[in-house]
């Protein structure tokens, strides 16, 4: 099948985006921390910037290899993709969580707040409440077939949810509260767009390896669990032919 | 498994190296030192100096970026002739940064510019909070594929059928 | 048989078990009915307070009741491998879940009748002259719940810990029917004229249409085996 040639070509390239993960986000690392200068407006918290972003970009990614993979999988049942899929699921949610963090700590020196019912968060936290359910589903299913086909139908359902919940929450927020702080207006230059884009390319790499390592993790995993129970039943029918 | 304990100790090696840069670039450029540190030490070379601006105090030409005043931290104050850019942020009362010099001979620290105020804590709180977690993660799974590995290979599960 | 008269049968069969049993409905309204007092115990209002935080505590009463017809839908199939027979239809599993959605949504609207006098008398509101478009708010809205839950319902009827896992699943997908239901139902019972809040029901409107169409289609998946 052609998705299985797709991810031989790939995985062999694995160290390659590994080590170009680690060389761009070192870099990053380095101008955005020691060589950049201060912005204007926000000072030297805007280097939380230069973490924040490339991880919420990252986690969007996540999300939607996710519901693409899901179609993918109830289109044509292959079990590598569920396998990618519920690897890029507890990936998305981890970095998910990072992103929500590290926005956190942008918020309180910046609007004075951790937290605030914003559109973006919210469907953030949203995003990282359906990733949680999606994995605690997977958890509660025995067979291996039943257990990937109900979590592509939760993921999928989650996509087409997602778009709405966010323009629900920006128009309960703007009712509620007029739009205090945006992003909007503050223009990139480009001492803030090097770092932001080396980081952003660091953090592409270094989701697509972590993707393909943890894959590769559940992959073994269940080729362990096959084989032994295949030994085991060879074993037990020898016990019986003797 | 040797190569990848390999691969991780020089990734902590560069770490290590980048925080120690991180550290220094705090120090030169974002460290600053109240105006008593400064009277006891009497630094030669350019410094920051933070506290704030005593009431009733300031005098000049304020909006054109000429002004005197005197700046309060741990109950020492100290006089400070102003001459740079136009401030927008010297008020009675605020509390802000000054780079300048210090002139030790008839006591007034010359400052030429008003830095901002770094909360350093919050950036490198985040660098941590969105960095260790992800590379721990990455570590524990790379760790974990190749123990499978090698437990395929020993338990000779992977072989011809 | 047709696609419709699966759909039918489906519903009639369901009424017809309900109303010889009575269990699901009498569960729901009882089980609301404690949830207003715990409120009303937990929030002590007067009448300005009430107008605003009402709204929400009665979503919650219905999202949480609804919650419990939903789960009994298809765990009743569970009995006598009624769910075997079901995937034996012989005509689309969407003809399954359309029946099953209707009577959902029958079993959470007509639950939702019963009850929303009770709220009037317990937190003293005002709503005669509104009761038309909060009628059509609550079958907005509860065609939203239904078409998501049903999927959900028969979704995790075959896993472990279902009674877990249909809440914390359904919960978070329908948060745009919450918030516009909660903001229309305030608005309605403010007195507020109808351009103010009519977005809201274009919202749940659109959110039906969208995840009846998207659970018709899923819905195959679930119930294929």
């Amino acid at each position: 099948m052609i998705i299985h040639r797709v991810i031989r070509k790939v995985q062999r390239f694995q160290g390659w985006f590994g080590s170009g993960a680690a060389l761009c986000l070192i870099a990053g690392l380095y101008i955005g921390l020691v060589d950049s200068p201060p912005d204007y407006y926000q000072g030297e918290v805007v280097r939380i910037m230069y973490v924040h972003v490339p991880l919420a970009h990252t986690s969007l990614f996540a999300y939607i290899v996710l519901s693409v993979g899901s179609m993918w999988y109830l289109w044509k049942r292959d079990p590598i993709v569920d396998n990618m899929c519920h690897a890029v699921a507890a990936l998305g949610a981890i970095f998910t969580t990072l992103a929500l963090a590290t926005g956190m700590i942008w918020g309180k020196p910046t609007w004075n707040t951790w937290w605030t019912w914003d559109a973006r968060l919210t469907s953030y936290s949203v995003m990282l409440l359906i990733l949680i359910s999606y994995l605690m589903l997977r958890t509660f299913i025995d067979d291996h077939e039943k257990e990937a086909r109900y979590a592509a139908v939760l993921a999928i359902l989650g996509l087409v949810d997602l778009p709405i919940i966010h323009f629900s929450v920006e128009w309960w927020r703007t009712l509620h509260q007029p739009q205090s702080f945006s992003m909007r207006g503050v223009s990139m230059s480009s001492e803030i767009l090097i770092p932001l884009m080396c980081m952003s390319i660091g953090m592409s790499l270094l989701f697509s390896y972590m993707l393909m390592v943890r894959t590769q993790l559940l992959y073994l995993d269940r080729l362990l669990h096959a084989k032994k129970g295949r030994l085991l039943s060879q074993f037990h029918m020898s016990q019986s032919d003797s | 498994m040797t190569s990848l304990y390999l691969r991780w100790g020089g990734l902590l090696i560069v770490a290590v190296g980048l925080s120690v840069l991180t550290y220094n670039h705090y120090q030169q450029h974002l460290s600053t030192v109240s105006p008593h540190q400064m009277k006891e030490q009497a630094p030669r070379q350019e410094i920051r100096l933070f506290g704030m601006v005593r009431g009733g105090t300031l005098e000049g030409k304020v909006k054109a970026g000429d002004a005197t005043f005197e700046l309060m931290g741990n109950d020492t104050s100290v006089t400070v002739h102003y001459q740079g850019p136009p401030p927008d942020n010297l008020r009675e009362l605020k509390t802000l940064i000054l780079i300048g010099k210090w002139n030790p001979s008839d006591n007034i620290f010359e400052a030429r510019d008003i830095g901002l105020i770094t909360n350093y804590g919050f950036v490198i709180g985040a660098y941590l909070i969105g960095l260790i977690p992800l590379a721990i993660f990455l570590f524990a799974m790379s760790r974990r594929v190749g123990l499978l590995y090698e437990e395929i290979k020993e338990s000779k599960l992977y072989q011809e059928e | 048989m047709t696609f419709f008269n699966v759909i039918r049968w489906i519903v009639w069969k369901d009424l017809v078990i309900e109303l010889r049993s009575r269990e699901t409905m009498s569960s729901m309204v009882f089980f609301a009915l404690i949830v207003i007092f715990i409120f009303s115990f937990s929030f002590s209002m007067d009448q300005q307070a009430a107008r605003e935080v009402i709204a929400g505590i009665i979503w919650v009463a219905f999202a949480f009741t609804g919650i419990i017809g939903l789960g009994k839908s298809f765990s009743t199939e569970l009995q006598n491998d009624c769910l075997e027979a079901l995937q034996m239809v012989p005509e689309s599993k969407g003809a399954i879940y359309l029946g099953k959605v209707v009577a959902n949504f029958l079993f959470i609207f007509v639950v939702e009748i019963l009850l929303f006098p009770m709220f009037v008398i317990f937190f003293n509101l005002d709503v005669v002259e509104e009761i038309s478009i909060l009628l059509l708010i609550f079958f907005l809205a509860t065609v939203g719940l239904s078409a998501v839950g049903t999927l959900f319902s028969a979704l995790t009827v075959q896993i472990r810990a279902r009674e877990v896992m249909l809440p914390i699943l359904l919960l978070p997908m329908v948060i745009p029917v919450m918030i516009a239901a909660v903001e229309a139902t305030k608005g309605a019972l403010n007195g507020d004229p109808l351009t103010m809040y009519s977005q809201w029901l274009e919202l749940l409107a659109i959110f039906d249409v969208i995840f009846t169409v998207v659970s018709f289609w899923l819905f195959e998946f679930v119930m294929d085996n």
